[in-house]
């Protein structure tokens, strides 16, 4: 029964928080946005109808604080809430607090987070859907499980194995064993890293797929049993398991593929009944074998890419199913792209100090823009400070076109734009990336970054020519030059009587 | 028979070897210059002159009358830095441990005389163990001449000791008056008396180094301005101070051309002042956004942090900075600070240095050990300074300028040509709080409801007063300003400044509250 909503907080910062803000204002929704000490000022404090602080810088203390949230939901009078990515999106217990609190939540029920947040659940659900998974263990290895019945399983499963954190995410907690003897020593550091990170040390085993690329399904599902997949994204250019680079659609997956990876993804949502917006993520192999790899239970920050090639607004979408809205999408329409679509994480990092987190003060800025560029920031712009304590994504770079290789053209000309001094960006390592030879043959997988790091053995990606240093300093020196000469003159002409006479007389 | 030519040669070269080689490969893998390495590298290239290398002592006891070392262990002459001239001298600890004779201390008064005459900045290179002890009274009448002319010239021109080896007895007292001190990490120490007296007189045990070390001096006594890690450092940094400082009290400080727009705005400003009224910020960021380039030189950085002092430039011209620093014990003044602002402000307007003052104070630190430490004695030493400078004044409040403290920052009321104030700023009394609990004392004290009623009377008063209006309805405030304009604010009332003649009057001396 569609229910009408009038008042959105959206608990999260930066470019999603605008992104959402923007999206309830063009389906005529009020919107409360919460910020941070340092945040005070941010674009989606200025956008958003009011706004609360939730308190100091730190995450732990403020966008992570339900109690605050939903107590800047009372207050303000919102009858649903938006968490975005990150921070509370996918924690069930934020989603039972609004629904504790009559406050509608715009996205799955904290069931659904519940139950696919968990890795082991989770591929339960998917082999029960008849959803190929990757080899490995159903159950969690607890801390109690002895060594020997964990090499019992890898032998099972079979070398190469990969040993993950059940509670993980980031790959933090996991290694790639290949032979049986380093088992116990991967085992043992697995163990204690997921449980100083995650305070819990069970791991799970499975079959290590060489070189795969990492395939998503967008779905979204009504509170009526839709289910609509979308066509997929490729995010299979990854850093430390952290996407940098998506695009849609693949350009390995045929239409027989992407119809076969849609119906699985649909089906393991129509299983567990899951509503709003998600994703399902598969490995593909060099065969074309794929399997699945884990649900994620809210909007993806990539999600502007399918946006781009099937004409839809995700955010809308989940706005209207949290109404109570059925879905009426063509489903034909969403598996049928329409051109191509990148996307580009501008990061604030520096890319030749492996990707350090280069925060800082901003001191000038000029974005890309033209035809097919779509740009979703959090506001920086020049005499901004790119804030230490959260995820340093200062935009999400998105272009589309008829093709892949003139989308990706179009993105390395908005990179040859995009203008960003005072910090270090992960810009030059797209220019570089986007004309690597590889990458524009499609030959991608998940280990793309790590080999070509290791090929490019230190070479800097931000390469100034001796030609334009000369260049620089000629124009510092001119502008010196012109600068000094528009100096003020000195406070008082040197021989004012006045001025001596005010030295003489100040003596005593 | 040698030629004249011959003969000078030779004397220059045993001038030149200090208290010969073994010496001062010692001397240098210590990790130390020498006298005459130091004194090359504090002048520009090849504008050092020495003077008096050929002065020999007059000792003939204790076998002296055979050590004669042309120079007796003090090289001493004058120079450009940075184009402009600077009188100096260098201890060199090679020739009899850096001590002092009368003739060596005549040399050092001779430099200091001619300083004085010729309105030019002095710099001592410290590096001494104390009183040639063969000389006896000699010594001590040479150090009683340098003590008088350092008092002399205190005022006249800017004098700067750097302290790059021992400094103790009565040799600290030369220092001690001078405008800065520098000490270097590691190689350098003060103290009046020793370890080995202080165990015998008070039984206590201290190293050298825990009882006069550089980071004792700059960061517990405050005896030192500030702390260097090696001699090369110490003398850029002596360098890099003089380019601040006019050469004497009739001239301005060199103008300085710089890149950096006058009118350059800093939107970040406007954030600077968090929202809750007790949560610290950094004065210091304030600071850099405000100076020319970003750049600040601070004085006394690791003494009294809860006030900021220090030189920075503004539309190029030189100006002396006094900042309350929120960060630490909330900006509060306490003894220290007061004596570390007074001392600043009296250096930079017997220089003619502008005083830009930034102001966010809740007050003067309350407890014992301030009250019975003189908090009234030392905190009327920031008072009177703030009081007879006559320099230009600027202040902006930026937050908190409560009671006492608000009279003390370069008020208005203390002749400050020009106050300004943030948007943000509350001038009052005292804190909404502490104001409430006095002016509804017999409504609120028990109360069933105090609590709620307590909240909404500081509210009101928040309200009403913790504001920068009332001040500037009074003329208190010339005009409250938006944080992002501060820099050009202060730069043109500055320039407005420039012609201002403004006297005290005349007397011997104030009697400053020491």
């Amino acid at each position: 029964m569609p229910h009408p909503l009038t008042k959105v907080l959206v608990a999260n910062r930066g470019e999603i928080a605008v992104r959402i803000i923007r999206a309830c204002r063009e389906m005529n929704l009020r919107t409360v946005a919460v910020y941070s000490e340092c945040d005070r000022t941010a674009l989606h404090v200025r956008y958003a109808d009011e706004a609360y602080a939730i308190g100091p810088n730190a995450p732990r203390e403020s966008y992570l604080r339900i109690d605050k949230l939903i107590d800047v939901a009372r207050r303000s009078g919102a009858d649903a809430v938006h968490p975005g990515y990150g921070f509370l999106a996918e924690n069930a217990g934020f989603a039972r607090a609004c629904r504790d609190a009559g406050v509608t939540f715009i996205g799955p029920s904290p069931e659904s987070i519940d139950l696919m947040g968990s890795k082991t659940a989770a591929r339960a659900e998917a082999i029960a859907a008849g959803v190929p998974v990757v080899p490995g263990t159903k159950e969690p290895l607890g801390p109690d499980v002895p060594d020997a019945d964990v090499a019992r399983i890898a032998e099972q499963v079979g070398y190469p194995i990969l040993i993950k954190a059940v509670a993980g995410g980031g790959g933090k907690g996991m290694r790639t064993v290949t032979r049986a003897d380093d088992l116990p020593g991967a085992v043992r550091a697995a163990r204690s890293e997921a449980l100083s990170s995650f305070g819990d040390p069970a791991i799970y085993v499975e079959r290590r797929i060489a070189r795969p690329r990492h395939i998503e399904i967008q779905l979204l599902g009504d509170q009526h049993g839709t289910v609509v997949p979308f066509v997929e994204r490729e995010c299979s250019i990854q850093r430390r398991h952290q996407k940098v680079v998506e695009e849609s659609p693949s350009a390995v997956v045929t239409p027989a593929l992407r119809r076969r990876m849609a119906d699985a993804a649909a089906a393991v949502a129509r299983r567990v009944g899951y509503h709003n917006a998600g994703t399902i993520e598969f490995l593909l192999d060099d065969s074309g074998e794929f399997f699945f790899l884990e649900m994620n239970t809210r909007l993806q920050v990539e999600h502007p890419i399918t946006e781009l090639v099937t004409a839809t607004d995700l955010v809308h979408w989940q706005i209207r199913i949290a109404r109570g809205e059925r879905l009426d999408l063509d489903p034909e329409r969403m598996l049928a792209p329409v051109g191509h679509a990148i996307e580009c994480r501008i990061y604030a990092e520096d890319p030749d100090r492996d990707f350090l987190p280069s925060p800082g003060l901003v001191t000038a800025l000029r974005a890309p823009a033209g035809p097919g560029i779509r740009r979703d920031d959090g506001g920086a712009v020049a005499g901004v400070v790119v804030p230490v304590f959260y995820d340093p994504l200062i935009a999400k770079l998105a272009a589309w076109a008829e093709t892949r290789p003139m989308a990706i053209a179009r993105m390395a000309r908005a990179l040859d734009e995009y203008d960003v001094r005072g910090i270090k960006t992960t810009i030059p390592f797209f220019r570089w990336l986007l004309a690597d030879e590889a990458f524009l043959a499609g030959r991608i997988d998940t280990t793309f970054i790590d080999h070509a790091l290791a090929a490019r053995n230190g070479r800097p990606f931000l390469e100034v020519p001796e030609e334009a240093e000369h260049i620089a300093a000629v124009a510092a020196a001119v502008q010196a030059f012109t600068r000094q000469a528009a100096m003020a003159a000195p406070p008082a002409a040197p021989d004012s009587r006045w001025q001596r006479a005010a030295r003489t007389e100040g003596l005593r | 028979m040698t030629t004249s030519a011959e003969k000078l040669a030779d004397l220059e070269r045993r001038a030149e070897l200090g208290g010969g080689e073994e010496r001062l490969k010692r001397h240098r893998d210590a990790g130390k210059l020498t006298a005459r390495e130091r004194m090359e590298a504090l002048f520009d290239p090849g504008t050092f002159e020495e003077l008096d290398k050929l002065v020999t002592h007059r000792c003939l006891d204790f076998g002296m009358q055979d050590q004669l070392v042309p120079g007796d262990g003090v090289v001493s002459g004058h120079g450009k830095v940075d184009g402009r001239q600077v009188y100096a001298f260098a201890q060199d600890f090679t020739v009899f441990g850096g001590s002092l004779s009368e003739t060596n201390a005549a040399k050092i008064c001779k430099v200091m005389d001619m300083a004085m005459r010729m309105g030019a900045p002095i710099v001592g290179l410290n590096d001494s163990g104390g009183a040639r002890i063969q000389e006896g009274v000699m010594s001590l009448g040479g150090y009683a001449d340098i003590f008088l002319r350092n008092t002399l010239a205190s005022g006249v021109v800017p004098q700067i000791s750097a302290i790059m080896g021992p400094c103790a007895g009565g040799a600290v007292y030369s220092p001690a008056i001078t405008d800065f001190n520098i000490m270097v990490k590691g190689t350098s120490y003060m103290f009046v008396t020793g370890p080995d007296v202080i165990r015998t007189v008070t039984h206590e045990d201290v190293t050298k180094e825990d009882l006069g070390g550089a980071m004792t001096h700059n960061e517990r006594s405050g005896v030192a301005h500030f702390a260097v890690e090696s001699d090369r450092e110490c003398i850029a940094l002596i360098r890099e101070l003089l380019g601040f400082l006019p050469g004497n009290n009739l001239d301005d400080a060199p103008l300085v051309p710089t890149a950096d727009p006058r009118d350059r705005e800093d939107a970040a400003l406007d954030a600077l002042v968090p929202a809750a009224p007790y949560q610290p910020y950094d004065m210091l960021d304030l600071i850099h956004a405000i100076a020319d380039d970003g750049y600040f030189l601070e004085v006394h950085r690791h003494y009294a942090p809860n006030l900021v002092v220090g030189f920075a430039r503004m539309g190029g011209r030189s100006v002396g900075i006094v900042a309350n620093q929120p960060a630490h014990l909330a900006g509060t003044l306490d003894i220290d600070a007061s004596v570390k602002g007074a001392r600043f402000v009296r250096f930079c307007d017997a220089f003619n240095i502008p005083l830009v003052t930034l102001e966010d104070v809740p007050g003067f630190l309350p407890g014992t050990v301030q009250e019975f430490g003189g908090i009234i004695r030392h905190g009327a030493k920031l008072l009177y300074a703030f009081a007879e400078a006559t320099v230009p004044k600027v202040t902006v409040i930026t937050r908190k300028a409560y009671g006492g403290a608000y009279c003390v920052m370069a008020s208005k009321h203390i002749r400050t040509d020009f106050n300004y104030a943030w948007p943000t700023a509350e001038i009052a009394v005292m804190g909404p709080e502490g104001a409430v609990n006095i002016l509804y004392r017999r409504d609120l004290d028990g109360a069933p409801d105090a609590a709620p009623r307590r909240a909404e009377r500081t509210a009101e008063f928040r309200e009403a007063f913790a504001n920068p209006y009332v001040a500037a309805s009074r003329g208190f405030i010339d005009e409250v300003i938006r944080p992002r304009q501060t820099r050009r604010k202060i730069i043109s009332a500055l320039d407005a400044c420039s012609g201002k003649r403004a006297s005290n009057p005349p007397k011997k001396h104030g009697n400053i509250p020491l």
